[in-house]
């Protein structure tokens, strides 16, 4: 395919996938432009560490990508780069041993604006709070609540992301955001 | 106070905050906000969840193209290409893995993982395998604590 013709459309995901499967290097850049963004922040949130979490979404994409052949399309393209971007950032929880403790100054780069529709501004200390709070979760809860606010994933994918039903993702995501909300009080 | 319900607006709430709900539920969530507290106070902890969120690297998609590029060219390397490299070795002298392990070098300085042999980093459904605390619970089980969170403590009605 000639560039001129790529960017007359904006391809879907299977599509994208498709094409990379025959070998298009444009697809596959296409569809590390698109989710490379989500890995990160999946992987950041299981390991508070930008490198890692750097090395975890490239190591995920690199794993997708080999496994491209074998992808039956039972699930979008981003849950399963997702997934597997779960299972990377558990592994290095794993060989790290034990979590690490965040403190209140290291919670993460903060978006430097904001895109609300409402014109309230939002406190920047209750923003790292939560943040902080969020991190205390549960793994399953603190994951439900990134996916679904911060990635706009339905209950189903983030059951899929999760490997949990859609249900027990939805169980996850309320009861995370009670204790988000107990934990703020 | 709009017709939708707190569960309804509840499910809405991070396409909401986050710009993405259409026009006619934007309108009904407004609505419904001017006289829940609760609903708020959800959307409140939405935006500053959102506010906190990451920043994604800049350059990280550049390095993961080329590492992913990298090592598509290492996994696809031509029969005869292997076979050149093979000599190339054993010419130089290099000595190679004997246990079978296959060390892939990325497009990162110093950065490399191992493929090791039984690695299972997707079962076999595609999922993570997790914990079973609400995977092993019925539907019902799920609705009845759904309910518990909806309208208990800090998931109270309208």
């Amino acid at each position: 395919m000639r560039d001129d013709e790529r960017s007359d459309a904006i391809l879907s995901d299977e599509e994208l996938v498709e094409r990379a499967r025959a070998g298009d290097d444009a697809a596959l850049s296409d569809l590390v432009e698109r989710h490379h963004g989500a890995a990160y922040r999946v992987a950041f949130s299981m390991l508070q560490d930008d490198d890692a979490a750097q090395d975890v979404v490239q190591d995920a994409f690199i794993k997708a990508f080999r496994a491209l052949g074998g992808f039956r399309g039972d699930s979008s393209f981003r849950t399963w780069v997702l997934t597997i971007a779960g299972n990377q950032a558990r592994g290095a929880l794993r060989k790290r041993g034990r979590r690490k403790e965040t403190a209140l100054e290291d919670a993460g780069p903060m978006r430097s604006e904001q895109k609300a529709p409402d014109e309230e501004a939002v406190d920047a200390q209750e923003a790292v709070r939560a943040r902080k709070m969020l991190e205390r979760l549960p793994e399953k809860q603190k994951l439900s609540v990134t996916l679904r606010i911060e990635e706009g994933l339905s209950f189903k994918e983030i059951g899929e992301v999760i490997g949990s039903s859609e249900g027990a993702a939805r169980v996850n995501y309320f009861h995370g955001i009670r204790r988000l909300r107990e934990l703020m009080q | 106070m709009s017709n939708a319900t707190c569960e309804t607006v509840r499910d809405w709430i991070p396409e909401y905050a986050s710009g993405r709900l259409a026009p006619l539920e934007v309108a009904s969530v407004r609505s419904h906000l001017e006289d829940c507290s609760e609903c708020r106070a959800e959307l409140d902890l939405a935006m500053l969840i959102l506010a906190s969120r990451a920043e994604v690297p800049a350059g990280l998609a550049r390095t993961v193209r080329a590492a992913v590029r990298s090592d598509r060219a290492h996994v696809h390397r031509p029969w005869w290409g292997i076979g050149a490299a093979a000599v190339a070795a054993l010419a130089l002298g290099i000595g190679m893995s004997s246990d079978g392990s296959e060390q892939v070098e990325s497009a990162v300085p110093g950065y490399a993982f191992e493929i090791e042999d039984g690695d299972a980093w997707l079962s076999d459904d595609g999922l993570i395998a997790g914990a079973p605390d609400l995977d092993a619970l019925s539907d019902e089980a799920l609705l009845q604590f759904l309910d518990e969170l909806n309208v208990g403590g800090a998931g109270g009605g309208v």
